[in-house]
């Protein structure tokens, strides 16, 4: 007994660095691995509340650029309802209620705080489950698309940006549909990086990078952005594609939350795919 | 003023200049500017380990919480806080440390303070960047990461040295 005492003396400052690292240890896995940890994070009321604030302050200093953009949102889609009004005198097209149905609801919401210099960024979106927000819906913005949502707090989101290592999201290249996944390599907020594009395709510089909607939290066809550089993977029958992000993340300011109104009907359908063929 | 509430006072400012100004600054090269390593540098020399490592625990917890990174800060910082007396050990002068100093450079000196601090700077980055990215692949990105860290960080540190610590505060 004598002797761990005295031991427990002789240690005792590497004993609490101990104590503390595991702590700490234990909290940083714990956030990685599962979202539980509401509480502690800035989906968490009171930072919310801080980082809200801290928008309000910086956000008249994005004012015009963030109204040059909506502008160019809005030319955009006043450029598609005009040519589907064409098409619709044609007679090629009839609007009824019953033959469309609506498949994507969004959300407006505003970005209060975010990283760009981590190896995964977060952005934090000011709405919550109160809105109806849930864990794994998808993010867009007006150039592009963010992310998926991480976790829901009852006012704010934490958004799992593009920005991050393991985000993979399913994208087509060019006309041609070519099918890979997005990735982002870690070293500037500009450019993301996609794999498993076997080498035997031709991939044109500057071809456009739409979203394949494959998951279904994305609607089909978002250009996300164009691709700056091919090159062959060593060893492998891939190409290494590095885009460049149509949307600037560093200055972004305004996204959309899309509530994909099938998604229950299309996992499930995927669910009774067999796992053994059937004889 | 009264030592005690001056580390408090910065204690305050340093975590908030860190959490709002620092991490949103776009530096590229994967440079961010640690201050929060200076904080706890400048506590007192005969400050008690175990008190230095519960106040950087502190320290980093606080910062995780608004920023987002559940428990790195504080771990680098209570790294740091456990290598301190050890570094200070390495470099101690001749006579010792005389307790009305302070791990300034105007009272320690230009090569004593960056041989301290930047030994003490390398192995908190390196212990901070090896954590966020947890992989043995990224080699390359975690060293250029410290390298650029270093190097802006000390520029940042130069100036609040040169320009806020009065001499003995």
């Amino acid at each position: 007994m004598q002797n761990l005492f005295a031991f427990l003396r002789r240690f005792r400052v590497f004993i609490f660095f101990l104590f503390l690292q595991l702590v700490c240890l234990f909290i940083y896995v714990q956030f990685m691995n599962y979202p539980r940890s509401v509480y502690l994070s800035s989906a968490n009321q009171i930072s919310g509340s801080f980082h809200s604030f801290e928008n309000t302050l910086t956000e008249q200093l994005h004012l015009q650029e963030t109204n040059r953009k909506l502008q160019y949102e809005n030319i955009q889609l006043r450029k598609r309802v005009f040519s589907d009004a064409y098409k619709v005198q044609r007679g090629q097209f009839t609007i009824d209620d019953t033959a469309f149905l609506q498949r994507y609801t969004y959300t407006p919401c505003v970005v209060v705080n975010s990283t760009l210099n981590k190896r995964d960024n977060y952005f934090t979106v000011d709405v919550g489950y109160q809105q109806g927000i849930k864990k794994g819906m998808g993010v867009i913005t007006p150039n592009g698309i963010l992310g998926v949502v991480f976790k829901s707090g009852k006012h704010f989101s934490l958004v799992k940006s593009v920005l991050s290592q393991d985000i993979n999201t399913d994208v087509s290249i060019g006309n041609k549909g070519i099918h890979g996944i997005l990735k982002w390599g870690g070293k500037h907020a500009k450019f993301g990086t996609i794999t498993g594009v076997s080498n035997d395709l031709v991939v044109k510089k500057w071809s456009k990078v739409k979203t394949l909607g494959a998951s279904g939290i994305f609607p089909k066809g978002i250009v996300i952005g164009s691709v700056y550089k091919i090159k062959r993977v060593e060893n492998q029958a891939l190409w290494d594609i590095t885009i460049k992000y149509s949307e600037d993340y560093r200055s972004l300011q305004v996204a959309y939350i899309v509530n994909a109104l099938f998604l229950k009907e299309t996992q499930a359908l995927e669910r009774s795919i067999p796992l053994e063929p059937e004889l | 003023m009264n030592p005690i509430l001056t580390h408090v006072f910065r204690f305050i400012v340093f975590s908030l200049a860190q959490t709002f100004i620092l991490n949103k600054l776009d530096l590229g090269f994967g440079a961010q500017v640690f201050l929060l390593p200076l904080y706890l540098f400048l506590l007192p020399f005969e400050t008690n380990v175990l008190v230095l490592m519960a106040i950087a625990f502190g320290l980093g917890i606080s910062v995780d919480v608004l920023s987002n990174t559940m428990g790195l800060n504080a771990s680098s910082l209570v790294f740091f806080a456990f290598l301190r007396p050890l570094v200070f050990n390495l470099f101690r002068p001749r006579d010792g440390y005389d307790s009305l100093k302070t791990p300034t450079i105007k009272d320690m000196g230009t090569s004593w303070f960056y041989a301290a601090f930047v030994s003490l700077l390398g192995a908190y980055l390196l212990w901070f960047f090896t954590l966020e990215f947890f992989r043995l692949s990224e080699i390359l990105l975690i060293l250029r990461n410290i390298l650029s860290s270093l190097l802006i960080t000390l520029v940042f540190v130069t100036i609040i040295q040169l320009f806020f610590l009065k001499r003995g505060v």
